[in-house]
């Protein structure tokens, strides 16, 4: 479903701690809420994410489609649905200044945790991510198993997805001009078949871990994966990145919370 | 183990099927622009479905909460949801939102009732957590929001779920939980 760089710096550390502090900064960025402090922190993290993944300009560029076309969205929706000074007014319509503050707020902070999560995902292999999340953040060896066990089934999937489409296709009625069926009520009846078959699966699954000892304690592990210094030094370094911009945005007074939201 | 298991099942069958379902919306929600941002509340209800399914065939205490979280983190990690790891904190407030009225019948009552309360909570519960993360509080539409999300969550999150569970019922796939021994107990 997706390809990862394994080389680069970011992909060289280690993935709970990625993900912690990806989820930190997240945190942290919901509670600011003027425009200029996340502009700023996406651009930092955009550079970052561009020198440190290894990720080529033109995948980094796709992925950000998505999110840019939600961080889009939502501006226009706040700077037309805020009450506050009228900036524009036409008919109904109307932007004010209160709106197109917040709405560019949380646009750049879409973008923000956006480039974030993509440079996470595009340096963070799934398993290796569940791995240490087993073996550094002391989740128990059921659920990682169980997880682990999903993503194989989500892997195929599509192929599964395919097969059930072409057994109803053989099957089923055929439109007025020959194509297969696919209407929403189809792809219902496709979705349903998927669930049962996949529970049927997961079930097999399930005994077989279990005849095979899973949840006996001590496990040990194939290829454990460790925290190293340069792991600790990335938190430090993104810690401190963050509070400098924090710190200068709040003395330059541009810094604004929550408050922001009721004017 | 087996229970588990199938709440993993769940997580990721549903997080396949809006993966798909995602792929084919975006396109759209792109072409109706700011539209878009306020058709998520009409869809919300579907992201609820896990949980109520997961605990109406465990019938065991959290099976929604975990089944919730679980297939947020099948989202963010394996799926790669733009939204990052803070979708696991909304999926275990819904998880918490969908569970308590079936904790609340001490996990013995799965009527149309018991089932669309668990939507409304659900949904109810975490826009007050989108809604801050999203900022939507101080907006005109505010309170269209609550009642567009409410409703999609009864429906979707919640009377949907029942028709799910009816379904895999009578396919005999779910026998093996507690859900197959009930039955078999009346």
């Amino acid at each position: 479903m997706r390809s990862v760089e394994r080389s680069s710096p970011l992909a060289r550390r280690n993935p709970s701690i990625k993900l912690g502090v990806l989820f930190l900064v997240s945190l942290v960025v919901m509670f600011v809420l003027d425009p200029v402090t996340p502009a700023v922190l996406y651009l930092l993290a955009l550079v970052g994410v561009v020198l440190s993944s290894g990720a080529p300009v033109r995948t980094l560029a796709l992925a950000h489609v998505p999110f840019l076309a939600f961080a889009a969205g939502v501006l226009v929706v706040n700077a037309l649905s805020r009450p506050g000074a009228v900036l524009w007014q036409s008919g109904p319509l109307r932007v004010t200044e209160e709106g197109l503050s917040v709405g560019a707020a949380l646009a750049f902070r879409t973008l923000l945790v956006g480039v974030l999560a993509v440079g996470f995902l595009l340096s963070t292999d799934g398993v290796a991510l569940m791995t240490s999340l087993h073996h550094n953040a002391g989740l128990g060896a059921r659920p990682t198993y169980a997880i682990l066990a999903g993503y194989r089934m989500l892997q195929e999937m599509p192929r599964e997805w395919s097969l059930i489409r072409a057994a109803h296709a053989v099957r089923g009625d055929r439109r007025k001009d020959g194509r297969p069926p696919g209407g929403p009520r189809h792809l219902g009846g496709v979705v349903f078949t998927l669930l049962v078959v996949s529970i049927r699966k997961g079930e097999r699954v399930a005994q077989a871990l279990e005849s095979r000892g899973l949840g006996l304690e001590p496990r040990s592990t194939w290829r454990p994966v460790r925290v190293s210094t340069a792991d600790w030094v990335f938190v430090a370094g993104v810690v401190l990145v963050v509070g400098v911009v924090l710190a200068a945005s709040a003395q330059l007074g541009l810094l604004r919370g929550p408050g922001a939201l009721f004017g | 183990m087996k229970d588990l298991v199938l709440m993993v099942v769940l997580g990721v069958v549903f997080g396949f099927a809006y993966w798909a379902l995602v792929h084919t919306w975006n396109g759209l929600s792109i072409l109706m622009g700011p539209a878009g941002d306020l058709a998520q509340h009409v869809l919300l209800g579907g992201w609820l479905l896990v949980a109520p399914i997961a605990i109406a065939i465990i019938r065991r205490p959290l099976a929604g909460v975990i089944a919730e979280v679980l297939a947020s983190v099948v989202e963010v990690v394996f799926l790669g949801s733009p939204v990052g790891p803070t979708l696991i904190i909304a999926a275990l407030i819904q998880g918490v939102g969908s569970e308590l009225p079936f904790a609340l019948t001490r996990y013995k009552r799965y009527g149309w009732t018991v089932f669309a309360v668990s939507g409304l909570l659900g949904a109810g519960l975490v826009f007050f957590y989108s809604a801050f993360r999203s900022g939507w509080y101080g907006q005109d539409l505010f309170t269209l929001r609550l009642a567009v999300q409410c409703v999609s969550g009864v429906v979707l999150g919640g009377l949907l779920a029942r028709v799910v569970v009816e379904a895999l019922a009578r396919t005999g796939v779910v026998d093996n939980f507690a859900i197959g021994r009930g039955r078999d107990g009346q």
